[in-house]
């Protein structure tokens, strides 16, 4: 059983520093895998422990640097990572960057049976690319995955926690399951993990590899566009209450009962 | 002529339209205006696409009331389950004989993952989770621009698409629904070839014990605690500010990081991944103002924020900033209520 794992490189946002016009302020700026791709991650690596035969392959769109991502997805217990770079590849909406990762899927690892995601990326947070992935793979989805109860090659086993209510689904597989909850067992890797991480080349490929033309890619085949950017302002008269705070805040809860 | 169309959605308990449905459906009707204000000739016609077993009269009044010109019904009983795939490939089918040039879905679990499928398939953008949009004129050209917050919110992003038709999908809550159009229009039934998606099926589906939501829609009084009321990790202060809220008839809320670290229930919380709201009164006590949160709580009518840090972000949305120990204000009005009891 081939468990795929999408991951992707993210800037830290809760230290996201900005420039004077707007752009990202890249110089201090930490990067991390991003949190929800974690929780896919530890669900594949928890399958690995149950099936002695499932392979973990951890797949990145994204600059060399997300080399770092994969180094840790190996340490966490990947068999493959696999590394989809290209100049070309930079500015790719969620259209492109699904049509490159489902390029790379049917050609490098075409027999899979679970395609694991995060519900969202932290950074852009359109929860697009699975949805999109799944239709051009055409198999069936679930998302807002909640936890991964059992799976196999032929199908799996999932919860779903949507507001008050649990829901269990048996799903066929291949498909692909969007996770938006940490797994329990989130194991973190020690030295000998990297050291054996070490040992497993990271798979590069590029737009020639995947078999792609570049007007499907980058900022070339990506229908959508930024037009302009903007930090949201506030411009509110704030005024400052200085004394009897508790007597005010009273006041203020007394006034909306009469109202 | 050209149309604008809206993803209606439904919910599938009593096949009444959802709230959101007519947000989206006043939007594009206010966008049509709009369209034919900033470009002579152009007629947008307002189009809400419904997918369900059934739809009442009632129910398809309410969406011309809020600004339909035209109502379509895509009818079969498989809609009485909801999956991305049929609904997908329902609304294609009726896409392809009826197009548009503006797709609108809300930015809700099912609107989001109907829109993918729909857009792949259309090979066209989708712009995700928008909390603006407007059309704008270029070259003579008219284009849908739609808004959406991104990198954490920390920055708004107003995106245009490059293929036709244009979609996007749309934040609940965001817009406001206008009951105020004529209660009758263009009506059109739709009977899709019959899909059914076979690979997914739901085994069981409990309600879960003590983790009822929270309705933050109608709330008057919204109480927050933001992290700044932790202390040696315990949740002492969130469970009186939960007394406060109680003896006040008020809203406990809380932020994502007090979720995170197991202070409170994640019904409580306000923000981006949790609930928003728009109360006539919302007191933040040690809340930061990440932006996430914000977006959950920015259109409160009054907001007064608590906080030690008199350069806390919080500030910047607040009526009435109070620089100070929220706990020790929680103390004070604690004290205030036992005295009066």
């Amino acid at each position: 059983m081939n468990v795929i794992v999408c991951i992707k490189q993210v800037p830290d946002v809760d230290d996201i520093k900005w420039t004077k016009e707007n752009n990202l302020d890249r110089s201090n700026m930490l990067s991390k895998i991003n949190p929800y791709d974690e929780y896919a991650l530890d669900f594949a690596v928890r399958l690995k422990s149950k099936f002695k035969e499932a392979k973990v392959i951890a797949i990145s769109m994204g600059p060399k640097q997300a080399q770092d991502i994969l180094n840790y997805a190996l340490a966490k217990g990947a068999d493959r990572a696999i590394l989809l770079s290209d100049k070309a590849f930079a500015g790719s909406d969620t259209l492109a960057t699904a049509k490159i990762l489902a390029a790379a899927i049917k050609k490098y690892c075409p027999d899979f049976s679970l395609i694991l995601t995060g519900q969202m990326a932290v950074d852009g947070d359109t929860q697009q690319v699975p949805l999109s992935l799944a239709q051009l793979l055409k198999i069936p989805e679930l998302t807002n995955v909640f936890e991964i109860r059992n799976a196999d090659k032929n199908q799996a086993i999932v919860s779903l926690k949507l507001a008050s209510v649990v829901n269990i689904y048996e799903i066929v597989t291949p498909c692909i399951l969007a996770l938006n909850h940490q797994c329990e067992q989130s194991y973190i890797p020690k030295i000998d993990d990297y050291i054996r991480a070490q040992n497993i080349p990271i798979e590069e490929y590029s737009l020639h590899d995947i078999g792609l033309d570049k007007n499907e890619v980058g900022v070339i085949g990506s229908p959508t566009m930024v037009y302009r950017a903007y930090r949201p302002e506030t411009v509110k008269d704030t005024k400052e209450i200085k004394e009897d705070y508790a007597k005010r805040i009273l006041d203020f809860l007394l006034k909306v009962d009469n109202k | 002529m050209k149309k604008i169309s809206v993803f209606g959605e439904i919910n599938l308990k009593d096949n009444k339209i959802e709230q959101v449905s007519f947000e989206l459906i006043s939007k594009a009707k206010s966008l049509a205006f709009e369209a034919e204000k900033l470009k002579q000739g152009v007629n947008y016609l307002v189009e809400a696409v419904f997918i369900a077993s059934y739809l009442v009269d009632d129910e398809i009044k309410k969406a011309y009331k809020a600004g339909a010109d035209r109502v379509v019904l895509i009818k079969d009983s498989v809609f009485d389950e909801f999956y991305s795939t049929v609904y997908a490939n329902a609304f294609l089918e009726y896409f392809e004989k009826k197009p548009s040039e503006v797709l609108l879905f809300p930015a809700t679990i099912k609107g989001r993952a109907v829109a993918p499928r729909v857009t792949v398939q259309l090979d066209t953008g989708l712009v995700a989770d928008c909390t603006e949009a407007e059309f704008i004129l270029k070259n003579d050209n008219l284009f849908f621009a739609p808004t959406r917050p991104t990198f954490g919110s920390e920055l708004m992003a107003t995106i245009l698409s490059k293929k036709m038709p244009y979609c996007a999908t749309i934040r609940p809550g965001v817009f406001k629904s206008e009951f105020k159009y004529q209660d009758s229009g263009e009506f059109e039934e739709y009977i899709p070839v019959s899909y059914h998606e076979d690979r997914i099926k739901l085994i069981s589906s409990n309600s879960e014990k003590n983790r009822e939501s929270v309705d933050f829609s109608s709330a008057k009084v919204v109480l927050c605690g933001g992290y700044g009321l932790c202390e040696n990790k315990s949740d002492e202060y969130y469970k009186k500010l939960k007394k406060i809220a109680k003896i006040t008839d008020s809203n406990f809320a809380v932020t994502r990081k007090v979720v995170d670290f197991n202070l409170a229930e994640s019904k409580y919380q306000i923000g981006q991944t949790g609930s928003s709201t728009q109360p006539k009164l919302y007191v933040a006590f040690g809340v930061s103002g990440a932006i996430q949160h914000i977006q959950g709580m920015k259109n409160s009518k009054t907001i007064v924020g608590i906080n030690i840090d008199e350069n806390a972000d919080i500030f910047k949305y607040c009526d009435y900033k109070i620089v100070a120990d929220a706990k020790k204000v929680i103390d004070d009005l604690l004290d205030y209520f036992d005295i009066k009891q």
